[in-house]
Formats: structure tokens, sequence, C-alpha cells
């Protein structure tokens, strides 16, 4: 059973996104890329929280920060 | 068009081989999307258009090497045509050669061992056999840095990667050391290359049998599972083993070579580097990265008709993007041509961008922080033990031929 995740705070630092798109294939739903092919978020709550981790780590050069915006705690990825 | 009447269109002249950053930026500030007529393919050198470019890989074919490969050059020997067939079936079924959907099925399956997170783990490994060769050359006072540190380096953690038996080492060195002719000139170069490519399939496919009835977490067992899974041919997890050994290795080399020769050329960037290596490795790594980086270009094949930079590049035409040149574009890096350890930000394009980025991104960076921090660490000073550095003949990567070096021992 999938459940909407925690309120997130989640950033794509654009001075390292190269636009490899793998966050888009894991969490789709979050993860668009804009008119310069880099990855924006369109919906914090448009995965799971395991899906928005999972994206994450799979940034390749580690682009995407996801943190608990109630609790300012970063989440490791 | 503005054509200046200097620049030549011969991009093996010795001059351009030499010193690509004069050539391709000139070509950059007279033109950056160029039409080369001599060898009928595009030439892309400034860094928007290039970016753009990768970004849009729907409009640009991977597949350079099936179907858009001519003749070898420089020229082979004619007997040996035949092996450019079997070497180029060889690579076609390559990872780096697929376009979507195809490309991210099988990047899927390989992409998550080469994460930042999963890589970091690495690092203690890389930096105890730099340690072991550094401690072994470090007495002889005098090196070839291309032969007795850069090339050994990446073998062993290949070697390690793939979980090749310890005994078996030296044959996958010289199985390595085959493929590099990749990148050379020599008339008769695509018989060691062939000889490798065979070697290659020969030694991996047992593993391959192994890993499919014993999987374990060595990089053949990823593969292995592709095949298991349906993604894979038997045939692309022969050739992709054959492609982590020559693109993780050729690569590594000279990001090593070129970052040391950078140094020795601009001895007060050494001497930021040796008054802090552990906290400056990494900048300087990125900075080494775009200098002189690793990969001059690579080519791609427009899938379409696409206007860029006001030129209309046809379908099918070869459209070579220039690493090299973009990473010297002064509308993004201020003071371009200086070597600048502590430049940030440093968006240089070496590894690429877009769909196709580099999969070996954060090992390369890993290698190069570890060599250039052990070396800064160990090293005073280097002086260059010969009058001149010569380059293969090479329009794709820029790796020097040799490289002695000196110290006071």
């Amino acid at each position: 059973m999938k459940r909407p995740p925690p309120q997130l705070l989640i950033e794509v630092d654009h001075d390292r996104c190269v636009g490899n798109g793998m966050c888009l294939t894991f969490a789709p739903g979050v993860f668009q890329h804009n008119a310069r092919r880099q990855s924006e978020v369109v919906d914090p709550e448009g995965d799971t929280l395991e899906d928005i981790l999972v994206a994450a780590e799979n940034c390749p050069t580690a682009a995407i920060g996801v943190t608990d915006a109630a609790t300012g705690e970063p989440y490791e990825v | 068009m503005k054509e200046s009447p200097t620049l030549t269109d011969d991009l093996f002249a010795p001059e351009v081989i030499a010193d690509p950053y004069g050539y391709f930026g000139a070509l950059r500030e007279i033109e950056p999307v160029h039409w080369n007529e001599r060898f009928g393919l595009w030439l892309v050198t400034g860094y928007e258009e290039l970016v753009w470019i990768l970004r849009h890989h729907e409009l640009f074919s991977s597949a350079v090497i099936r179907n858009g490969a001519g003749p070898p050059y420089p020229p082979v020997d004619p007997e040996d045509l035949p092996l450019f067939d079997e070497i180029r079936d060889f690579r076609a079924d390559q990872l780096v050669e697929q376009d979507r959907p195809e490309h991210l099925r099988q990047r899927s399956v390989v992409h998550g061992y080469f994460t930042p997170k999963a890589m970091e783990k690495w690092r203690p490994f890389v930096r105890a056999a730099v340690a072991e060769l550094l401690d072994g050359i470090h007495p002889r006072g005098e090196m070839d840095a291309l032969t007795d540190l850069a090339a050994p380096l990446p073998v062993r953690i290949i070697a390690e990667m793939m979980g090749v038996p310890y005994e078996d080492r030296d044959h996958l060195r010289a199985l390595a050391d085959g493929i590099l002719y990749i990148n050379r000139g020599e008339p008769h170069r695509l018989r060691p290359l062939a000889a490798a490519v065979r070697g290659i399939v020969d030694y991996a496919a047992p593993l391959v049998d192994d890993r499919i009835d014993r999987p374990g977490p060595d990089f053949i067992s990823v593969l292995a599972e592709g095949e298991t899974g349906g993604v894979f041919s038997r045939h692309q997890v022969l050739v992709n083993t054959g492609l982590l050994l020559f693109a993780g290795h050729e690569t590594t080399m000279n990001l090593i070579c070129n970052g040391l020769l950078a140094f020795i050329r601009h001895p007060e960037q050494w001497e930021r580097l040796r008054a802090d290596p552990v906290g400056r490795a990494r900048l300087a790594t990125e900075e080494c990265l775009r200098y002189d980086p690793p990969v001059k270009s690579t080519q791609r094949i427009a899938a379409e008709d696409v206007e860029l930079a006001g030129r209309t590049m046809g379908k099918g035409d070869r459209v070579r993007w220039i690493m090299a040149a973009a990473n010297r574009d002064p509308g993004v890096f201020p003071d371009p041509d200086a070597f600048d350890i502590g430049r940030r930000p440093n968006p240089h394009v070496s590894f690429g961008s877009g769909i196709h980025y580099c999969l070996g991104a954060t090992l390369a960076r890993i290698e190069g922080q570890e060599v250039f921090r052990g070396l800064a660490e160990r090293f005073p000073r280097f002086e260059l033990a010969a009058d001149r550095v010569e380059h293969q003949p090479s329009l794709q990567f820029r790796s020097v031929k040799s490289l002695p070096v000196r110290w006071r021992a």
C-alpha cells in the first residue's frame, strides 16, 4: 500500500543537474524536465517517499536534496 | 559564413592534435556549429550548443559505430579491413551505442551499480591501490606516469569490480592494453585491437556462465542479471564487459596524465594543492577534467533535420561535439584558458550531459581525487623528463604517448 510522503522539501541543484533523467524514471510524478532539460520538482507529493529517495540516490551528480519540511532534517540519499 | 582563411580543415593536422584548444577555440569564435567538408561532419564547439544537443537525445542518435562509421582514419593496412567489421560488431552492441527506449532499459540494469553513494564505497580501495603504486614508484626518482601509474591503477580497480581472480590480472591488463589501440594511429592497429576484442569475449564468456549460476556483488553479475532478466543478449553482456574494461581505462589514464602535466606546467597550482591535498583534491580534479579533458570529442548522427545556431544539420549527418572547446567557452568560464584548481562553479562537460552522461563519472572523480591527493602528499615537485609531450592522433581522446617525469627521491 503506497501512501503519500510526509511534507517534503525537494531541491534540485541546477549547477549540478545534467539532465540525465533517471529521477524522471523513478519518480515521474515529482520530477519533470524544464525547457533546458534540467529536472524540476513539479509536485513534491507526486510519488512515495521511497520512490523519491531512490530517484535522489540514482542521480549521477547527486543534485537532488530531500528534507523533511517540518523538522528540517535531511534524508540520507 | 565567416571562414578564417588561416584555419585548416585537417582535424588530424599535427598542430591540431598538439593544441586542440587553439584550433577549436578559434572555430568556436567563428562559428560554434561548423560544417567540416573534408571529413563530412558538423563540429559543435559552443557550450550552449553542445549542451542543447546532448539534452535532445531524440534528435541525435548514438548508434554511431553501427550507422555512421566511415573507413578507419588515420588509414589502416588494407588487408586488415575485414577486422574493422568484426570490431564494429563488437562496439555497436555496447550500451553507449543504444538509443531510447532500448538505452533506458539497458542503462537501468547497470545504473545502480555506479551511483555516487555506491561508488563512494570504493574510495578506500582506490586510496590503497594509489598508495601501493606510489610507494613503489617514489624511491626511483623517475617514472613514465602513463605506464607506471596511470595505466595500472584503473585496471586494478576494474579487475576488482569484475571480481576476477588475482592471478588473472596480468592477462586482463594485456587485454586492456590491446583495447587502447582504438585510440591509435598505427596502420597495423586493427590487429592488436581485434585480438583484444576476441580475447575479452573468450575471457569473459566462462565468467558470465559462472555468474549466472552464482551471482555475486561484482559488475559481471550485474550484467548477467540483465541477461537473466531478458534485457541483455549474451553478446551484449560480453561486449559491455569489454566496455567497462575500455571506458574505465583509457579515460582515467588521460585524466591522470593530463592533470599531472597541467600541474607540472603550473607549479603555483601544484603548490596550492600541496598546501591542502585533502581539502583541495575535489575541485582540483574538476579543473583537471575541464582544462584538458580525457575525451576531447564524441559523435552523434542527426535523427532529423535540426536547426541550431543558424545552421541546419541534415538528417543522417554526422555531428561531432568538442568538449575540449566547450570547456573553454568564455561565455561560461571566466578566464577559460587559466588552470585554476579553485574554480567554482565548474560546469564542465567532460562527462557529457543528458541521458548518456558518463556512467563511470563518480568512479573517475574518485580515482582522480585520490591520485592527485596521493601525489601531492608525497612529491614536492615534478619535472618533465622530456623536451616535449606528444599526443595520440585521435579526434576522440586526449592521450599522451608517454609522460616521463622525475623528482628528487
